[in-house]
């Protein structure tokens, strides 16, 4: 599922932005390609690269894009650091580094046959976008989808168009809520776990898969295993600050694991001895 | 026949191992201190201390540039630094507890992505060994499963001889063809007696027994009492032969600049730190906890080893005089 060891880990490769979308206030889409005639990225969903702002630094950044080959690498990222902020000034033609794709997947094959339950939080919705994607691509060889997306407020709502897309599916479940609003917004008001509800799937026969705050994260778990999944059903996108991306630098331990090379996607049951205990 | 080496000829091979090429590391006087850096000749060469820093930055630099890139009419040209330019060195002269490292460290080094910039220096390195006649205070390698006459970890391995010079022992094949090379420089051991090994204080320490505890208690009022006190200064981290977390930093601006690897501390309140502020890591009791898990759990799970060799820097250098094998010690008993 995954594609092989990255030949040249250390090395950022040199990628051209040929794409720049504003989501929301704080929150851009980039479209890349490599520089020269290098092949487009292999990835799996769920993997990251370090995005590199040639003399500013690195960020580990999850892959957003279709898997199915498109030739671009797509980064959704919101500004919040010195890093991130230089590349919201990129435009096109602008060129960064990239290394990688890193990490581990999520188990979109061993999902076939199933029910999918995907929850995200704010930008945790971006690495399950490209779960979204492969599921869609061979959207006969699972269940019912569902999709529970919760963010902040409707202005901090990001792949809009698509998620009013897809909402409109008849074969998907898609729920969108926010935290606060103002007397406009007529959708659901509330956290990721009141969607649930409207959710269904067989609990016995179903993959969930989760990637926002680790808050967020843990109360979907419990609300889930209250209507009858398994951890071993569950996995989750863990996040921490990132520098080497192969495991050796140290920064992203959890305990005995390395997110960059041990996650970041992580079956429940792997990790939930230790999750809930934020100071790890 | 055991072989053995003189003082003075242990110089001259240092001497003409300088003059074939290759990069001689040992022990030598370096302002106020003694570090492992490159010899220009046998006699700096000092046998009677324990340099301050360990000798893994023989195989991983305080810092080093991993790689450089300029931008141009063409786009950005990154230009690698080849580690197959790495020079041959020998390590000369280096303590039990700093040869046993790279054997640990090897583990995180190469258990997915190989660091290519370690493997190079580290295959490209012999390690002579000199077994410890005297330990201070802080010294504990006994307690950790070493000792001042371990082995392992060397190529060649030397032990002081009462009548001066040191007896030589072959460990690896490293070892038997530098033995060989400079057949010349070595002699008889005959019936000279080496000196007796030092003897590190401090009660043996049970670290499947430590681990253990360490399994269970995540949470324990011990870390708090721990880092009431720490500063959260690095030094035990910079010190220690097996500590292997690191930093890459950029030097630079767009248009032109270097990428570099630089040694880096758990106990440093920005390690974890994410740009938008979050901290998981956010207290120092928590970055103490890490360093001891890190050491004696976390790398044990992964790895079935510890990352610890006893040589005690850390004891010596704590400014507010946190002793791990103190603190071993009271997990020990518990």
């Amino acid at each position: 599922m995954s594609p092989g060891p990255c030949e040249s880990p250390m090395r950022p490769q040199p990628y051209v932005v040929r794409g720049v979308r504003r989501e929301t206030h704080d929150v851009f889409t980039l479209e890349l390609e490599p520089a020269g005639d290098a092949a487009p990225l292999a990835f799996g969903p769920g993997q990251f690269t370090m995005l590199y702002a040639f003399g500013m630094g690195e960020v580990p950044i999850s892959i957003s894009g279709d898997p199915a080959g498109n030739t671009m690498l797509v980064h959704t990222i919101r500004a919040v650091g010195t890093v991130t902020r230089a590349l919201e000034r990129c435009r096109k033609g602008d060129v960064l580094g990239v290394r990688g794709p890193f990490g581990t997947c999520w188990p979109v094959d061993e999902a076939a046959g199933k029910d999918v339950v995907l929850a995200a939080g704010g930008i945790g919705l971006a690495p399950l976008r490209s779960v979204m994607y492969r599921l869609l691509a061979r959207r006969e060889r699972y269940g019912r989808i569902a999709l529970l997306y919760g963010t902040r407020t409707p202005e901090d709502i990001v792949y809009r168009d698509e998620l009013e897309e897809w909402r409109g599916r008849l074969d998907l479940n898609v729920q969108v809520t926010v935290d606060r609003a103002g007397s406009d917004w007529r959708g659901n008001v509330g956290a990721v776990t009141t969607l649930l509800p409207r959710a269904e799937f067989d609990p016995a026969n179903t993959v969930a898969m989760f990637c926002g705050p680790e808050v967020m994260m843990r109360f979907t778990m419990l609300a889930l295993m209250k209507r009858g999944l398994q951890a071993e059903q569950m996995y989750l996108s863990m996040e921490r600050n990132m520098k080497c991306g192969i495991g050796l630098c140290g920064h992203c331990q959890l305990g005995p694991f390395f997110i960059c090379k041990d996650g970041p996607v992580f079956p429940y049951d792997r990790v939930k001895w230790l999750f809930g205990r934020e100071e790890i | 026949m055991p072989k053995m080496i003189t003082e003075q000829n242990l110089r001259a091979l240092i001497d003409l191992l300088v003059k074939e090429g290759s990069r001689v590391v040992g022990p030598k006087a370096a302002g106020t201190m003694t570090l492992y850096e490159p010899l220009a000749a046998g006699e700096e060469l000092v046998l009677t201390e324990l340099p301050r820093r360990s000798a893994k930055e023989a195989f991983f630099p305080l810092c080093e540039t991993i790689l450089t890139y300029a931008k141009g009419e063409e786009g950005v040209q990154v230009n690698d630094i080849d580690p197959a330019r790495f020079p041959e060195t020998v390590l000369v002269a280096v303590r039990p507890c700093d040869a046993a490292a790279p054997g640990i460290l090897d583990a995180v080094f190469s258990w997915d992505y190989d660091d290519q910039f370690y493997q190079e220096r580290r295959k490209k390195t012999a390690i002579i060994g000199l077994a410890c006649t005297k330990a201070d205070d802080a010294c504990f390698c006994t307690a950790v499963g070493l000792s001042p006459a371990e082995t392992q970890g060397s190529d060649l391995f030397l032990t002081p001889l009462s009548g001066g010079g040191f007896r030589v022992e072959a460990v690896t094949e490293k070892g038997e063809k530098l033995l060989a090379r400079y057949s010349q420089l070595f002699g008889e051991a005959g019936s000279a007696q080496p000196l007796p090994p030092a003897e590190p204080g401090g009660e043996k320490l049970e670290l499947a027994r430590i681990k253990a505890w360490l399994d269970a208690n995540f949470e324990s009022p011990l870390w708090q009492e721990i880092a009431d006190r720490c500063a959260g200064c690095g030094a035990c981290a910079f010190l220690c032969p097996a500590c292997h977390c690191f930093d890459i930093n950029d030097e630079g601006t767009e248009a032109k600049g270097a990428r570099r690897k630089s040694w880096d501390a758990c106990g440093f309140a920005k390690f974890t730190n994410h740009a938008s502020g979050h901290n998981p890591r956010d207290a120092q009791n928590k970055r103490y906890r890490n360093r001891l898990m890190h050491k004696f759990k976390y790398y044990d799970d992964k790895f079935g080893k510890h990352l610890c060799t006893g040589c005690g820097r850390c004891v010596r250098a704590c400014p507010v005089g946190i002793d791990i094998k103190a603190v071993l010690d009271e997990i020990n008993s518990k």
